[in-house]
């Protein structure tokens, strides 16, 4: 039941202390006073935990009881529980969009721990923020838009497989999409698995099988995702598929291998064998089909030199016309599986890694191992073939290090701990050292093979070698270093050293990472929606994230995330259908001219422009919401729902009545500034109270005449904030953010203005720490700005307010 | 904690102890004792004074390789470094040290040249040294306080 | 070419054998050398860890006075080159200090303003004279096994001695010697431990014993490939591998047997200068035996 317009406001404010979070910080109670009189709230509460049950009855309660028509809830941020509490609204017959929050907790309570009263009084500064733009929302309606049962995975180690069989099982079809020449990954190069030590391609290639031949699963190899284009449900995806000269004829008989002339290292085997150029990665390998490496063959450009293959195949399945392919795809959901690779320790010159032939690192040692490896799974050490006696590993090698990885790799320690157990079963007389910092065993059963390795003699030394030396002669190694725990200098000789690498992301993630704006780490790693309750989901919807492209984790955890995001995948394919958030664009015909600048800036191509008839319309489905148009359209034609010019000046408004000169107002869009202050929160980062959040979609929103209109109400800094270049999650919408604030400075250095005073930041999603540096230098502005300086921002702008800054000589 | 300027002792809070740096120590190879991740420790611990008094701290031969192994990025020489300027304040100089240092306070350099010098680099058709000024020399010294600490 | 010339304390006090062959060197490729009345640089190794004030405003007056000539400075030295390259990136970059040096040094007239650079002569041969230049005046090889030994002082830490080449992942390997020694035809050997210290500084504060173990280490290292030679680039690396060699001598009976040669003086065997004018008179190992038996016209 929506209630008519013509109603003024009955405003229910609702303040959360949730527990101590909130009013351990600032008092609750004092702002809950303060907004029961401000205009227009009928009643203001403080709440325990608005969150709860018992607290979302209230809502609900007040709501039919007192007739409210609009609600605020001010506690934590938006992006956690506004779908919360917009459920309860409507719950108690009360449109969803007459909704606000006020961010009271990550960007307030949390952020300024020791400075109450500045708390305090910015929490009521950002309530009535809030109400005054409570009053001019109004109730929408979402658009439904319909989803495609069909699912694209990139990426087909285990945790791509896994998701690809969970969804095809649910009965979607499913894409997979790998790049190399069969699918199975790093699992499959591996020997044993802990803590079962279950040979791992033997559990695997079950599973690949199945890939193969699973009716739901088109298997796309030597694939690679060229374009993305489209929303949550509908994306239209490019993959081009190159070619592998080999029809699916092939029986995998390998008869082309034996008279092919060209030699190639075997990057399955990491270098340590040879291929030819035609050739099958791996026996188990999906599909079997072999494939020529056009890098080897001796036949390009399409003249076949060669054709001692061709000569040797029974089946006359090799075709050196084949050609390159593109596949157009529509999917409705994504999942992201680029995995991982491993850190390259050449850098770390003391280790001797590439100079001593004996120093390898710990995937080398599993093909080594591997039966199917390069030496028939015999434990020999590259230099002189022999067995050898005394083995040592060395942990943290570009991991926990500001010189490589910062973080820790999660598996290192574990699979050192096999790879000493299994050395010791197969050859017992080996002596076996680990040299490490900390050993991290943490999973189910990983305590307990740590201990065995422990009672089965291998020596564990807490002391990583400063450097390790070679004796020419012999090839053995020297490992110099200290045995903290006895304080003690030592030098240990081994016949072979391995290093236990970290592991990073993909390099060509980067690529995946840029076809579908997704956000990642410092560390390369994919980022989640939430750490702890979506650690699926990418911020994007319909895209979601699996195995190691999102950290670095063991199979167990791969394959529980592939499974977790299927089934992510699964509710939204499941209904069919998702309903579109109501926030995208309107233009009003009546104002609109046709002129078309809207549609130039559009990032999704939504706005049509009939140039008979002089009009623009948006095209609802496509358009994302960001609001880059607006601020383009001379003439404000064009309304953001839900986030009108009208609710925004209203928000400046409050927070300009008292105190402007000191405040920094800062617009932060949802997808990276916004949830980067949000981080700073979550991390407890301290910084000045001074500055105000407005929340837009996209920074591409922020209309030149907020800011103009901010330093007309003596607001001190203006912080226009969104995601960096190259990342803004409507593409490139925040091209058009650089170019109006390039254009605001030029203005305000023409009108004598401190262009200091208005600041453009490029800050995502985790760089908490330097949303709360961008604050700290601004404030520094704020204290050195005169009362002079202020009214000379009031006169300038003052009345002078245009509709768009086109009009100063763009 | 508190560590004079010259060293940053939030980096301190960065060493998980993984013992790269006394691994590859000169010092700790030669001197029985000497233990720059041992100082290191000392002094986030227990703070500069309980790393003044180690009798093994002027060994460090300032090479330097500690900071370029570390993997947190620590000067560890610039601490120890830190650490003997704090003690040379509290009067624990070792013997040659002491004099070395005289020896520049009094005349502008660690050596002087000698009678049979003078006459090799006269064989050798060297010019004689031109000589330093031991007036502007002490002067800057007594200005920065070394003399004073020297006594 | 025009340098302000750095000699240190020791080479022209103990070592001018290596002075007389920088200037002849020098000479032959072009390079002019200005004597200034520097003071001792101050050692980065005894002043410095007594007294950090001190240190720097000792290092600035020499960097002031190479500045008032408008001379860049070539150090012998690899302890020089790090004080005064030290000196001169830090009060480049720190405004206070700067401020605080130069109020200490202007009773006697000098400011310094951060106008040169500060190069050791194995950086000014390969960068500013250029490999080319010095191979075409190569008039005799020496097949002799050399090890180098480029010391601590010459390239670590490496954001200050050479912040350009700076990289967070991978560690500075120095390569000047290996190319200058390359270009004259020396016949460098590879050994284990290459980069670790010689020793001198604890030797020359706390104990000499002490020292010359560690350079017992990298002794064994390079007998271990034969090597016949030692090249290095610092006076003290030089005294530090040519006593301890006697003292261990004496001391276990061991003989290595190698001659250390600095840098210039290799190059003047190169250029087949005067061996008077070598300087050879000082070294403890002798060097006659090794070269009457090696050398070769080229």
């Amino acid at each position: 039941m929506i209630r008519p317009m013509g109603e003024s406001p009955k405003i229910g404010v609702y303040v959360c202390h949730c527990g101590l979070n909130i009013d351990g910080s600032l008092d609750c109670e004092a702002v809950a006073r303060f907004a029961s009189a401000l205009d227009g709230v009928v009643l203001a509460r403080d709440t325990l935990y608005t969150c709860s049950d018992p607290g979302q009855e209230m809502i609900k309660n007040d709501i039919r009881e007192h007739g409210l028509n609009r609600v605020v809830v001010a506690s934590c941020t938006p992006r956690l529980h506004e779908p919360t509490f917009r459920a309860a609204c409507t719950a108690a017959g009360l449109n969803p969009y007459l909704l606000e929050m006020a961010n009271i907790r990550e960007h307030c309570s949390w952020v300024h721990l020791h400075d109450r009263k500045g708390a305090t009084e910015k929490a009521k500064d950002l309530v009535k923020m809030a109400v005054a733009r409570v009053k001019l929302l109004e109730p929408q309606v979402e658009t439904e838009v319909p989803i495609m049962r069909k699912a694209l995975v990139v990426g087909g180690g285990v945790a791509g497989i896994q998701s690809s069989l969970d969804l095809a099982d649910s009965g979607y079809k499913v894409y997979l999409v790998e790049k190399e020449a069969s699918i199975g990954g790093r699992m499959a190069q591996i020997d044993k698995t802990f803590p079962t030590m279950d040979c791992s391609i033997c559990i695997l290639a079950p599973k690949m099988s199945e890939v193969g031949r699973h009716p739901n699963i088109e298997l796309l190899t030597l694939s690679e995702v060229e374009s993305v284009e489209g929303y949550i449900g509908n994306f239209r995806i490019r993959v081009r598929k190159d070619p592998r000269y080999v029809s699916k004829e092939c029986t995998s008989c390998g008869d082309c291998t034996h008279d092919c002339p060209q030699h190639m290292p075997n990057e399955f085997d990491l270098g340590l064998s040879t291929r030819k150029a035609i050739y099958s990665p791996f026996a188990q390998a999906v599909p079997a089909t072999y494939v020529i490496d056009m890098n080897a063959c001796l036949n390009k450009y399409g003249i076949v030199a060669c054709d001692k293959c061709s000569q040797s195949c029974r089946h006359k399945c090799i075709d050196f016309s084949q050609q390159q392919e593109v596949f157009e795809l529509e999917v409705g959901t994504v999942i992201v599986c680029t995995g991982s690779d491993v850190y390259d320790p050449t850098s770390l010159t003391e280790l001797g890694y590439g100079r001593f032939p004996n120093v390898i690192t710990s995937l080398e040692f599993e093909r080594l191992i591997n039966a199917a490896g390069p030496t028939g799974g015999h434990l020999i050490r590259p230099s002189d073939k022999t067995v050898p006696k005394r083995v040592a590993f060395l942990q943290c090698i570009g991991s926990r290090s500001k010189r490589a990885n910062p973080y820790c790799s999660n598996i290192c320690c574990m699979n050192t701990v096999k790879d000493a157990l299994l050395i010791r079963e197969h050859w017992p007389d080996t002596k076996i050292y680990v040299f490490y910092i900390d050993i991290r065993a943490f999973g189910k059963g990983f305590e307990d093979l740590f201990q065995r390795a422990r009672r089965e003699g291998v020596s564990f030394i807490r002391g990583i070698p400063g450097e390790i030396i070679q004796d020419v002669r012999t090839g053995n190694l020297k490992l110099i270093g200290e045995n903290t725990l006895l304080s003690q200098l030592y030098q240990y000789e081994v016949d072979m050293a391995i290093l236990s690498v970290g592991i990073e992301p993909r390099k060509d993630s980067a690529v995946v990472k840029r076809l579908l704006s997704l956000p990642s780490m410092a560390d390369g790693f994919f980022m989640e929606a939430h750490p702890k309750l979506r650690p699926v989901d990418t911020p994007t919807g319909g895209i979601f994230l699996a195995g190691c492209a999102e950290g670095p984790k063991d199979i167990k955890d791969s394959v529980t995330q592939a499974s977790a995001a299927a089934s992510r995948a699964n509710i939204l394919m499941s209904k069919g259908k998702v309903t579109v958030e109501a926030i995208t664009a309107r233009i009003d015909p009546d104002v609109c001219t046709g002129c078309g600048a809207c549609a130039k800036v559009c990032p999704y191509g939504a706005i049509l422009v009939d140039n008979e008839r002089k009009r623009a319309q948006v095209v609802e489905a496509a358009c994302a919401g960001c609001g880059t148009c607006s601020p383009e359209c001379a003439f404000g034609a064009i309304t953001m729902r839900h986030f009108s010019d009208a609710q925004i000046l209203a928000q400046i408004d409050a927070l300009a009545e008292n105190g402007a000169r000191r405040k920094i107002l800062a617009f932060c869009c949802n997808w990276c500034s916004y949830a980067g202050a949000d981080f700073a929160g979550v991390s407890r980062i301290q910084y000045p109270a001074e500055i105000r959040i407005i929340r837009t979609m996209c920074s591409g929103r922020v209309n030149p005449r907020f800011v103009e209109h901010a330093f007309s109400k003596g607001i001190a800094a203006v912080l226009v904030s969104g995601c960096h270049p190259g990342d803004c999650h409507y593409i490139n919408a925040n091209l058009q953010t650089d170019k109006r604030v390039q254009r605001l400075w030029k203005r305000m250095t023409r009108l004598g203005l401190d262009k200091d005073r208005l600041r453009l930041a490029w800050i995502s999603a985790a760089e908490g720490m330097r949303f709360s540096q961008e604050i700290s230098a601004m404030k520094e502005i704020v204290e050195r700005l005169t009362d002079d300086e202020i009214q000379r921002g009031i006169e300038a702008f003052d009345g002078k307010e245009r509709h768009s800054s086109k009009e100063e000589g763009a | 904690m508190k560590t004079p300027d010259l060293f940053d002792e939030e980096l301190l809070y960065e060493c998980y102890q993984c013992a790269r740096c006394t691994g590859s120590c000169p010092a700790a190879l030669a001197v029985e004792g000497f233990n720059p991740r041992n100082i290191l420790l000392k002094c986030l611990r227990l703070g500069v004074e309980a790393a003044i008094t180690d009798e093994k701290l002027w060994c460090c031969t300032t090479c330097h390789v500690c900071e370029d192994r570390c993997p947190q990025i620590i000067d560890v020489t610039d601490l120890l470094m830190t650490i003997m300027n704090e003690a040379a304040k509290k009067g624990y100089i070792p013997d040659k040290v002491k004099a070395s240092t005289e020896m520049i306070l009094h005349t502008g350099r660690v050596l002087l040249v000698s009678k049979r010098v003078a006459l090799l680099r006269k064989r050798l058709g060297l010019k004689p040294l031109r000589p330093v000024s031991v007036e502007e020399v002490e002067g800057i010294l007594e200005k920065t306080g070394l003399a004073v600490l020297m006594g | 070419m025009n340098y302000a010339f750095f000699m240190g304390c020791l080479i022209p006090v103990k070592y001018p054998g290596f002075e007389s062959a920088t200037r002849e060197v020098a000479q032959a490729l072009d390079i002019e050398l200005a004597d200034l009345e520097f003071s001792c640089c101050p050692s980065p190794t005894v002043i410095k860890l007594v007294h950090y004030d001190s240190w720097l405003a000792l290092a600035a007056r020499n960097l002031c006075m190479a500045e008032e000539q408008g001379l860049n400075i070539l150090t012998m030295c690899n302890g020089c080159t790090n004080t005064l390259k030290e000196a001169n990136l830090v009060l480049k970059k720190e405004p206070a200090l700067r401020k605080k040096v130069n109020e200490t040094l202007r009773p006697w007239g000098r400011e310094f303003k951060g106008e040169i650079e500060v190069k050791h002569l194995l950086d000014v041969l390969c960068e500013d004279v250029g490999l080319l230049a010095i191979s075409k005046r190569v008039k005799r090889h020496f097949p002799f096994r050399l090890a180098i030994h480029y010391g601590c002082h010459f390239y670590r830490p490496p954001r200050i001695m050479y912040p350009d080449r700076l990289s967070p992942s991978k560690s500075l390997v120095p390569t000047q010697m290996d190319d200058v020694l390359a270009a004259v035809g020396m016949n460098i050997v590879p050994y284990s431990r290459r980069l670790l210290c010689c020793g001198s500084a604890l030797g020359t504060k706390v104990d000499i014993e002490a020292a010359n173990e560690i350079a017992r280490e990298k002794l064994g290292h390079m007998a271990d490939r034969q090597v016949q030679a030692i090249s290095v680039g610092c006076p003290s690396c030089f005294e530090q591998f040519d006593r301890a060699q006697v003292l261990l001598r004496n001391k276990h009976g061991q003989d290595f047997g190698m001659p250390v040669f600095y840098i210039s003086q290799l190059l003047g065997l190169a250029f087949d200068i005067d061996r008077e004018k070598l300087g050879f008179s000082e070294h403890r190992i002798k060097v006659e035996p090794l070269l009457d038996g090696q050398a070769r016209q080229s």
